[in-house]
C-alpha cells in the first residue's frame, strides 16, 4: 500500500515536474501589434465579380465561396475591429452551386476534367436558389462595369438574379445594389470581364451578346468614377485594384502553336509545319508564336478535321484555318493590352485622387507568370494545374491563389490607411486537386 | 498540351538537412557541462578522451563513466506581419556517452575508448505551420566512436590522438504541394544512415597547481549517407512522378580547434576558460542525389555558405569539501549561419549559455555528477533564401544530465 502511495505521489512529482519544464521551456516571441489605423473596418463590403464570389474551376460553389479572398480578408480584419461578413453560400445540400469541373485522371499526363453534376442549386434550368438575405461579399459572377448600370443585366445574369428580391430583377442595377449597404469599407476590383468577355471569345464582338463586347475607354473612366464616387460618398475609405493582363492567365497561355503541331505530329504522324488562322479582319494566315490560343481550344478536337463543305484540314490549311473566336492573334493582343493599360491608367488616377488603396493585381500577376514566385517553398506561377494560382478554369484563382491576392490587398491597404492587419497564412490553402 | 513538361512547375524545393550549430549541445562530459563547456585543461580524466586526449596519460587511475543528457530543444517561430506564434513540439533528445580507460596506473601512457554524440537533435514543427512545405520534423544523430591513445612526454607533458568513427543517422519530413481529393498536401519523408571518418588529437601541459593548458584538434568528419530511403505521399494520379527511391547525400561535420587554460584563484577555488573555433565553412551546399530521378524528382543542391564559428566559455570550481564540488559557468557563440540560410531544422543565431553542476563523491570508487546548461539562441528575424519564409524565430535549450563513474 505504502509503495503504491509513494509511487502514485513519484508519478504526480514527475508529471508536474515535467510540466512546468515544458511551459517554461517554451520561448515566446512578441506578437504583432495589430491596429486599423485611419480606416474603419467595422461593416466591410466587397464589390467585384467573379474573383470576388470566390469563383474557381468554371464554377461558383461553396468551397470556392469559402475561400473567396475577400472571406479571407474579413477574416483578418476581426483583429482590427472587422464585423460580420457574410456571403451569399450555397446550403451544404446545394454545396456544388453551378456545377464546376474537377481533375478526374492524367493519362500520359493529359488531364482528364469532368463536370461536377450532383448537389447542384437549379431552382429551374438557368436560375440558382435565390438568396436574398443581406449579404457583405457583393462578389457577381460575370458583373462588368458598363453592365453595372443596366437594370435588365438583373435578369439576364443568373448570379446576379439569384441575389436580388423578385420585385427588383431586371430594373435593379448593381451600381445601386452595391451602393446602398451603409458600408464603412470598401474593396472594388470590377473591370476585368470589360476585357476579359471579349478576349475569351478570341476578341470577336458577338452583337446578340452583350459580354464579348471590349469596353471603350470613355464608357469605363465614366462608370468607374461613378461607383467609387457614390462608394465613398460617406468619405468611406476601401481599397481597389488594377485588371490583370490578359497574357498573365493561363487561359491564354497553356495551348500555343508549338503544343498544338507537337499533338498533331504525336497523333497523325504527318510532319506539320504551319497552324492557320483567321485573324480579326477575316483573312486567314499561319500562325505565329505571338498568337495566343483559348484553353478549351485543346479539347474542342477540331484541329484536323474535314467536312463536305471544305475538305482541308481544320487549322492545318490556308482555306480552313482556326477560327477567330479561338485565337487572340498578335494584333488582337497588343490591342487589348493596350486596352488594360487605359483602364489601369483610370484605376490607378481615380484611387490617388480619392485616396483610396490600390492593389496592383496587374503587376503581382505579372509577375507570378514571369519569373513565378516561391512562397514559404512553394512554386507559384501561371502554369495550368501545377502552378498553385490558378484553378481548372485558366482565368480563376485556386484557394491559394485568393489567399496570396487577400494578402495583397492587406498589403496595400496596410500602405496606405497606416493599418497593421495581420498576413493570411497562405500555405494552408490549397492548388488544384489532384485525383 | 504537354502536361508533363508543364509538371515541372511542382518541383521539389530540395530537402534541407544541415548539422548546424543548433544542433550542436556540447554534453560529452557533465564536468564540463556543468562549466558551460569549460574546462578542458582543468578535468583530467576519462572524459578527456574528448576533451583533451592529451590529458589522458596524467589520469593515475582507470575509470569508466557513463552519463546522459536529456535535451529539451524549443522553438518559436511568428511569421513576417503575422499573429500566430508557432512552436515546435515538446521533444526529448538523449545525447549519451561512455568513456573508459585502460593502461598501467602511473604509467607513461594510457589508453582509452570514447562513444558519445557530439550532434544530434530533433525538431517537430508539425505539418500545419507556415513552413510545412519546408520541414514537418527533422531527427538526427551523429555517433562517434574514438579509440585514442595517450603519452606523457614529460611529467607535465601529455600528448594524445584518436581515431573517429562516425555513424549519422536522419530522418526526416516535409509537406509537398499536391493537394489529393480531399485538399491534405503530399508528404515526403526521407530517412538514411551514413558513416565517416576522422580524428582528434591534442596536448596538454600543466605547472604544478599554478597552470595548464590544453590544445585540441578534431578534424572534419564527412558523412556519407548511402541508399537512404526517399518515400512520398502523392495522390495516385502523381504517383509515377514520385516514385519511391532512395538517395545518396553527403554532410560534412565540421572540424573543431579549441584551447583551454585553468588556474587557480584560491586553494579551494579553480577558474577555466576555453574558446574553439568551428570550421562550418565547409559546410558550402548540399546536394541530393535521387536515384530514380523525374521531371518534378531531381537531385538537387541548396546553398548553405556557413562560415567558421566561434564560442567562448569560462566556469568557475569549487570544492565544498573533499567529496563535493560545485560548479558554474556562462558562455557566448556565434553563430556560422547567415540570415538568409537560417532554416527551421536549427533556427540558428548567435546563444548564450549559462551552467550549473555538481560531483559528489559517494566513496572511493563511485563518483555521481550532475548539471544543467540552459541555452537561448537570440531572436533572430530572417528571410530565408531558399523558401521566401520570412519571419523571427528564438530558440531555448535545456539540458539537465547525469554521469555516474567507476574508477579503480
Amino acid at each position: 500500500m505504502k509503495m503504491k502511495r509513494i509511487f502514485k505521489n513519484t508519478a504526480l512529482y514527475i508529471g508536474i515536474v515535467s510540466t512546468l519544464v515544458a511551459t517554461s521551456c517554451k520561448p515566446e516571441i512578441e506578437g504583432f501589434q495589430t491596429t486599423p489605423g485611419e480606416a474603419n473596418f467595422s461593416k466591410y463590403i466587397a464589390v467585384g465579380n467573379s474573383l470576388t464570389a470566390g469563383f474557381a474551376d468554371g464554377g461558383l460553389y461553396l468551397e470556392g465561396q469559402q475561400v473567396a479572398f475577400p472571406n479571407l480578408i474579413a477574416e483578418q480584419l476581426r483583429q482590427v475591429g472587422g464585423g460580420d461578413f457574410r456571403s451569399p453560400f450555397f446550403s451544404e445540400n446545394e454545396r456544388n452551386g453551378s456545377g464546376y469541373l474537377q481533375l478526374k485522371d492524367l493519362v500520359n499526363g493529359q488531364p482528364v476534367m469532368e463536370n461536377i453534376t450532383d448537389n447542384l442549386a437549379y431552382r429551374e434550368p438557368g436560375k440558382l436558389s435565390k438568396y436574398t438575405d443581406d449579404v457583405e461579399n457583393l462578389g457577381v459572377p460575370g458583373m462588368r462595369l458598363d453592365l453595372s448600370k443596366f437594370g435588365p443585366f438583373g435578369a439576364a445574369n443568373m448570379y446576379f438574379e439569384r441575389l436580388l428580391q423578385d420585385g427588383d430583377v431586371g430594373t435593379k442595377t448593381y451600381m445601386d445594389f452595391a451602393t446602398e449597404k451603409n458600408h464603412t469599407f470598401f474593396s472594388f476590383w470590377l473591370g476585368n470581364n470589360d476585357v476579359l468577355g471579349n478576349a475569351m471569345n478570341g476578341a470577336v464582338t458577338n452583337p446578340e451578346d452583350p459580354t464579348t463586347v471590349l469596353t471603350e475607354t470613355a464608357t469605363f473612366e465614366h462608370a468607374y468614377r461613378e461607383f467609387i464616387t457614390k462608394l465613398t460618398e460617406n468619405q468611406q475609405k476601401g481599397v481597389v485594384a488594377t485588371i490583370p493582363d490578359v497574357t498573365a492567365i493561363p487561359f491564354f497561355t497553356t495551348v500555343t502553336r508549338g503544343t498544338l503541331i507537337a499533338a498533331v505530329k504525336a497523333e497523325s504522324g504527318q510532319d506539320v509545319q504551319d497552324l492557320y488562322i483567321e485573324i480579326g479582319t477575316g483573312t486567314s494566315r499561319a500562325a505565329s508564336d505571338d498568337d495566343l490560343f483559348i484553353l478549351p481550344f485543346a479539347s474542342a478536337g477540331l484541329l484536323g478535321n474535314t467536312s463536305g463543305e471544305n475538305p482541308a484540314p481544320y487549322g492545318l490549311h490556308p482555306s480552313n484555318p482556326i477560327e477567330s473566336k479561338y485565337v487572340l492573334d498578335s494584333d488582337e493582343v497588343t490591342a487589348i493590352q493596350a486596352r488594360v493599360k487605359a483602364f489601369n491608367n483610370i484605376i490607378k488616377k481615380v484611387a490617388e485622387e480619392e485616396e483610396l488603396a490600390l492593389a496592383d493585381a496587374h503587376a503581382y500577376l505579372n509577375r507570378v507568370q514571369k519569373p513565378g514566385i516561391v512562397y514559404n517553398g512553394v512554386a507559384v506561377n501561371a502554369s495550368f494545374i501545377t502552378g498553385n494560382a490558378f484553378s481548372l478554369d485558366g482565368v480563376h484563382l485556386t484557394p491559394m491563389g485568393n489567399a496570396l491576392i487577400a494578402n495583397l490587398f492587406i498589403e496595400a491597404i496596410n500602405k496606405q490607411y497606416r493599418s497593421r492587419i495581420p498576413k493570411v497564412d497562405a500555405s494552408k490553402y490549397r492548388g488544384v486537386r489532384f485525383p | 498540351m504537354q502536361i508533363k513538361k508543364l509538371l515541372l512547375g511542382l518541383l521539389l524545393a530540395s530537402p534541407i538537412i544541415s548539422w548546424a550549430q543548433g544542433s550542436q549541445v556540447n554534453t560529452q562530459g557533465q564536468k564540463a557541462v556543468g562549466m558551460a563547456g569549460a574546462g578542458s585543461a582543468l578535468f583530467v580524466d576519462e572524459t578527456s578522451i574528448f576533451y583533451s586526449p592529451g590529458a589522458l596519460s596524467k589520469m593515475d587511475h582507470n575509470a569508466v563513466s557513463i552519463g546522459a543528457s536529456a535535451v529539451m530543444y524549443r522553438s518559436a517561430f511568428r511569421e513576417f506581419n503575422s499573429n500566430d506564434v508557432h512552436h515546435t513540439k515538446f521533444k526529448i533528445s538523449p545525447p549519451f556517452s561512455v568513456f573508459a580507460t585502460f593502461g598501467p596506473k602511473n604509467s607513461w601512457w594510457k589508453a582509452g575508448l570514447g562513444v558519445y554524440t557530439p550532434f544530434g537533435g530533433s525538431v517537430d514543427w508539425g505539418d500545419q505551420w507556415p513552413g510545412r512545405y519546408e520541414l514537418n520534423h527533422l531527427q538526427m544523430r551523429a555517433i562517434y566512436i574514438q579509440p585514442t591513445l595517450s603519452f606523457k612526454l614529460t611529467e607535465n607533458f601529455g600528448i594524445g590522438g584518436g581515431f573517429v568513427y562516425n555513424v549519422g543517422l536522419v530522418d526526416l519530413s516535409r509537406s509537398i504541394p499536391t493537394a489529393s481529393a480531399d485538399g491534405t498536401p503530399g508528404r515526403a519523408e526521407l530517412s538514411g544512415m551514413g558513416t565517416g571518418m576522422g580524428f582528434n588529437v591534442g596536448v596538454h601541459y600543466h605547472l604544478e597547481d599554478e597552470f595548464a593548458i590544453s590544445l585540441s584538434y578534431r578534424s572534419q568528419v564527412t558523412t556519407k549517407l548511402k541508399d537512404g530511403d526517399a518515400e512520398f505521399t502523392v495522390p495516385p494520379a502523381l504517383a509515377a512522378s514520385f516514385p519511391n527511391t532512395t538517395f545518396d547525400a553527403e554532410l560534412p561535420l565540421p572540424s573543431s580547434f579549441n584551447i583551454g587554460l585553468t588556474f587557480p584563484a584560491s586553494e579551494r577555488v579553480d577558474i577555466a576558460a576555453d574558446a574553439t573555433i568551428i570550421g562550418y565553412s565547409v559546410y558550402k551546399e548540399l546536394v541530393f542525389d535521387y536515384k530514380d530521378n523525374t521531371p518534378v524528382l531531381e537531385d538537387t543542391k541548396q546553398e548553405k555558405k556557413y562560415e567558421n564559428a566561434l564560442s567562448a566559455k569560462v566556469g568557475v570550481n569549487y570544492e565544498v569539501c573533499d567529496r563535493f564540488d560545485l560548479r558554474a559557468g556562462g558562455g557566448y557563440v556565434y553563430s556560422p549561419v547567415r540570415g538568409p540560410y537560417v532554416s527551421p531544422e536549427t533556427p540558428d543565431n548567435n546563444r548564450i549559455m549559462g551552467s550549473i553542476g555538481f560531483t559528489y563523491d559517494l566513496n572511493d570508487r563511485w563518483d555521481l555528477t550532475g548539471a544543467y546548461v540552459f541555452q537561448r539562441i537570440l531572436e533572430r528575424t530572417v528571410t530565408s533564401a531558399n523558401t521566401g519564409l520570412s519571419g523571427t524565430y528564438k530558440t531555448n535549450i535545456h539540458a539537465p544530465g547525469i554521469s555516474l563513474t567507476y574508477k579503480w
